[in-house]
């Protein structure tokens, strides 16, 4: 019996593959199949490098302005799926200064970031409120979204590395390929994320500026989507300080701007 | 004559490899059925904020839930005993409350411009008519006759109806279509439409209740007045005053009494 144990396994060589095979392919099973958030290996190559370069080209821009409309998917009390439609005019000047106008057939309102304090103007009804903060926009904007609760238009890609901020929580990235977006030649990226999956539409050439951009709420009933299509990107016209310095036109009223989270105070911010 | 080199390692291992060499194939083949569950479609997430996080359009700011919203079910309402014997039905099932009813505007979007115009938009305090309209319903509140219909009251005229404010303690079978639900902010849920703030009833109805001070509604009540408070704009309906002020971004009014 000792003998026998001290036997070396003459183990034939299928059998010297298939085990470590199998015992692969079992560990494989066992691993999770979705790449953890931020895991670069999920993102290919090519994908990560085109966001990268537009997240460069706008996050380097010191000043620029673009026009977008926007379709989102609404759900009525009937239950009936239709969409909704605004369009959005962005001004960006870093480090420190934004104005945004969102504009639909019933509604009308601005945001002015002067360095100093944020401003919203409800234009149709000649309204307007203030909080002080100051600091670069990444800053600011996070003020307005997560204290006070305003939807920044498209602050993806006004934030200061939009590369940065987009893929921090993607878990994976996929290059579809060229298409082309109200005629113009992009390249189109996909990216997913635990709760919704976005997509984006880059401009070809020495301008990688998005055509197009939707995010699908995965996680909501019927997943939604929000759609934006970018036009006039403009990138010379200089932006002076009056453009984000918000003046109180005749009649206007100051109304308040209510926090929303009382327990989120990690910036300094007061109502005016 | 086998060894017990022969007997150890032949039968056992070939057999090993003979059974991996069927198995792992078939493993293969069942690994996309073992793994079904992870690609099937998601149960939908209980949402947890009033203002669609849709509106935000945003990578980012994806998971920024801007005002919490209440629990969406409500649990079943304690009935009263019945004071006389009534007639049991096996086969009906019973009730279950849900919250919010069908017809009631769940997801407030402050950015997304649709709107649907209901015919309690158009109420006017002491607008007559002379005929209802068709499908009213007519009751008492404190012993005042009433009718009502899509979210306007009425009372008896001279030459016929006048629309009036609608009365506290009114019941009716739902919130009128189109309401939009009210967080209370301590866990009550008001339906809200025409200026009437509709709280669910232990059966079933809705009753409109006195106007909480201090909660916020996305649009003013139909014919509110404009008037000054220490110079600062507000509005005025029926006894209430509705205070401007920008909450997520967008102008809403909250109630406040002077």
């Amino acid at each position: 019996m000792k003998d026998r144990k001290r036997l070396p396994l003459p183990v034939p060589v299928f059998s010297r593959l298939v085990f470590p095979l199998a015992a692969s392919f079992l560990l494989g099973l066992a691993a999770p199949s979705v790449p953890a958030a931020g895991d670069k290996a999920a993102i290919e190559p090519r994908a990560d490098e085109l966001l990268k370069r537009m997240g460069d080209y706008l996050g380097q821009a010191q000043f620029f302005s673009v026009n977008a409309e926007i379709w989102q998917d609404i759900e009525l009390s009937s239950g009936q799926r239709v969409q909704a439609d605004r369009t959005v005019t962005l001004q960006v000047r870093r480090p420190d200064r934004l104005h945004t106008e969102v504009h639909s057939t019933r509604r009308n309102h601005e945001l002015f970031y002067d360095g100093d304090a944020i401003t919203l103007f409800n234009r149709a009804q000649n309204f307007y409120g203030t909080v002080h903060t100051s600091g670069p926009l990444d800053d600011a904007m996070d003020v307005a979204s997560e204290r006070f609760g305003i939807a920044i238009p498209l602050e993806d890609f006004i934030r200061s590395d939009p590369h940065k901020d987009f893929l921090a929580r993607a878990v994976s990235g996929v290059d579809l390929g060229p298409v082309t977006v109200m005629g113009v030649p992009c390249e189109h990226l996909a990216f997913t994320q635990d709760n919704i999956d976005w997509q984006v539409w880059i401009q070809d050439g020495a301008a990688p500026v998005p055509k197009k951009f939707v995010i699908t709420y995965k996680d909501e009933p019927d997943s939604p989507q929000f759609t934006a299509i970018f036009s006039n990107w403009d990138f010379t016209t200089k932006l002076p300080d009056f453009v984000f310095k918000f003046e109180p036109p005749a009649g206007a009223a100051k109304i308040k701007v209510q926090e929303i989270k009382a327990e989120n105070q990690s910036h300094k911010t007061e109502e005016k | 004559m086998k060894t017990a080199t022969d007997f150890i390692r032949m039968p056992s291992l070939s057999k090993t490899g003979r059974l991996l060499a069927v198995g792992l194939p078939a493993l293969l083949l069942a690994f996309p059925l073992l793994c079904a569950d992870r690609g099937a479609p998601r149960a939908a997430a209980p949402r947890a904020a009033v203002v669609d996080r849709t509106s935000h359009g945003s990578v980012r700011h994806v998971d920024t839930h801007v005002v919490q919203r209440p629990a969406p079910a409500r649990p079943e309402p304690v009935r009263p005993e019945p004071a006389r014997p009534v007639e049991v039905r096996p086969n009906v099932a019973p009730r279950t409350v849900v919250a919010p009813p069908r017809n009631v505007v769940v997801h407030r979007d402050v950015e997304a411009d649709v709107h649907r115009a209901h015919v309690w938009d158009d109420f006017a305090f002491g607008r007559r008519l002379r005929t209802l309209p068709v499908g009213f319903l007519n009751f008492q509140v404190g012993g005042v006759p009433y009718w009502y219909d899509d979210g306007i009251y009425y009372q008896q005229a001279t030459d016929g109806y006048q629309e009036v404010y609608p009365p506290v303690g009114a019941e009716i079978p739902e919130p009128p279509d189109g309401a939009i639900e009210i967080d209370g902010g301590g866990g009550e849920v008001y339906y809200y439409a025409g200026g009437a703030f509709y709280e669910q009833q232990a059966d079933g109805s809705y009753a409109i209740v006195p106007t909480p001070i201090g909660v916020v509604v996305p649009e003013l009540p139909p014919g509110a007045a404009p008037i000054s408070i220490n110079g600062t704009t507000a509005y005025q309906f029926n006894g209430i005053d509705y205070e401007p002020v920008f909450v997520n971004g967008v102008t809403q009014y909250q109630t406040f009494a002077q």
